[in-house]
């Protein structure tokens, strides 16, 4: 049996694979559980806090707010995380008036976010507002045009609110810059040049709470107790880390060829 | 039967993206040339959505841009200034080839130009949010802009000639807190992209899969 599995399996990725299947399972077990109705709640995050302040804050401005999922791909799962959020802040927006602004770089991620823009405005009973091509603005696909496309519109609608939140580089500068400049709360998360986005955000969203943000803002009891599933594999992974240091101070490496089985 | 409709498109998707992100995790953990078939398929396929989208993308600049520019409306020099370009690009693509040096020329002499003008620009913008930072209004802004202010210190020659051990403390605070700090955020990262994927996939998070049920 042992065998069989090693001879199918990729070279060097059977713990990577124990360690997804372990991650389902636990995510799907909490759903159950929330299913069954048992409720978990979130730690406050001044991140999101300021996220619904924001959506208020446009609302009695009369101005917009803005999501930007970055210029990354739809393979991307900060990409992924940008257009939930904006999916949410859409609909709430839509309910009272708001309206999401989005520019992307990719044209995948384009077509999502007005397919995004659609069932949002429908889920909140104003599909007759939507318009394709008047809430996402696409510049092409180049990190230096959708950095100054964004920043135009920036300039041109004055959003109250811009959440920075998928992948970025160098465009993050020109645009959160330019967001401080026409005097919008920003509220920034990525994974990659989170140096750049702390320097110009108010708010930040730090790690895995960049794919908690929809959950939270959705307040959906059931997406939130997956949260509670990707709690308990922390406290595994935190666990294994400090068994793992206990082991090589041992000079024993079995739990780093467990990792590279 | 509109809503009979909506219930088939949500639920196709959700099978496609199912099937796609089964092909692609069974061919990335086992050894499957089946599972590779299918992913590459869906691979081509998401090609071709993205070439037409593209198209989809350039229709709907042209006839925003198009329709504002009749009504001499906001910006209607600039929409007119890129309609212009993009003609231009697109017959000189057509006509000379991506890779003639008459194409590459062109490209290069306008996007690169361009690049290096918003690089530029870049450095004031930079020098304007260090400066906003760096007023140490709270305990967090205070550690950042100690930490930046060491790194600095300790990669300045007149610190560095007299203290050479100054690079020790420099690669001290990258290799140590900075690169912690980096991992944790990988790890949970990793673990909330995983989670996500399933939230997705299970309907939990709203949006094109979900929003209309």
């Amino acid at each position: 049996m042992f065998s069989f599995v090693s001879q199918n399996l990729q070279r060097g990725r059977g713990f990577e694979l124990v360690f997804v299947i372990i991650v389902g399972i636990l995510t799907y077990l909490f759903y159950r559980y929330g299913k069954r109705g048992r409720e978990w709640e979130i730690r406050p995050l001044e991140g999101l806090e300021a996220i619904f302040e924001g959506i208020g804050r446009g609302a009695e401005m009369g101005r917009p707010i803005m999501v930007l999922p970055g210029i990354g791909d739809l393979g991307d799962p900060q990409t992924l995380a940008g257009l939930t959020v904006f999916g949410e802040l859409t609909q709430r927006g839509a309910e009272i008036g708001v309206t999401t602004l989005s520019c992307a770089s990719s044209s995948n991620v384009i077509a999502a976010s007005e397919a995004i823009a659609r069932s949002s405005y429908t889920a909140a009973g104003k599909e007759d507002l939507y318009t394709t091509g008047k809430y996402i603005r696409w510049f092409g696909g180049d990190q230096f045009s959708y950095a100054v496309g964004t920043a135009g519109t920036i300039l041109a609608e004055k959003p109250a609110m811009i959440v920075f939140l998928g992948y970025f580089l160098m465009d993050v500068v020109l645009d959160a810059e330019t967001g401080a400049r026409v005097g919008a709360v920003q509220i920034g998360g990525t994974l990659g040049n989170l140096a750049y986005v702390a320097m110009f955000c108010d708010y930040l969203l730090i790690g895995e709470e960049i794919y908690a943000a929809s959950a939270s803002i959705s307040k959906d009891k059931m997406a939130i107790s997956t949260l509670a599933g990707q709690d308990w594999m922390k406290i595994i992974s935190i666990g294994l880390m400090v068994v793992g240091v206990l082991f090589m101070l041992a000079r024993s490496s079995v739990i780093l060829d467990v990792m590279r089985w | 039967m509109a809503a009979s409709f909506t219930y088939i498109r949500i639920y196709l998707v959700r099978t496609i993206l199912l099937i796609g992100a089964l092909s692609a995790l069974i061919g990335y953990y086992i050894v499957s040339p089946e599972a590779d078939a299918v992913y590459t398929q869906i691979n081509t396929w998401n090609m071709n959505i993205g070439t037409f989208t593209l198209f989809v993308g350039l229709i709907t600049i042209f006839s925003r841009y198009g329709s504002n520019i009749m009504k001499r409306g906001k910006y209607w020099a600039y929409q007119l200034y890129a309609l212009v370009l993009m003609i231009v690009f697109i017959i000189l693509g057509t006509a000379a080839g991506l890779y003639s040096d008459l194409y590459q020329t062109a490209f290069f002499s306008t996007k690169i130009t361009l690049h290096v003008a918003i690089l530029g620009q870049m450095i004031f913008f930079m020098i304007s949010g260090a400066y906003r930072v760096f007023r140490i209004k709270t305990l967090r802004t205070g550690l950042f802009a100690l930490s930046a202010l060491v790194i600095a210190l300790c990669n300045a020659p007149w610190i560095l000639s007299p203290f050479p051990q100054a690079t020790d403390l420099v690669f001290w605070l990258l290799d140590n807190p900075a690169m912690a700090g980096r991992r944790a955020m990988v790890i949970t990262g990793g673990i909330g992209g995983i989670v996500l994927g399933i939230r997705v996939l299970l309907g939990l998070e709203k949006g094109a899969l979900r929003a209309t049920e």
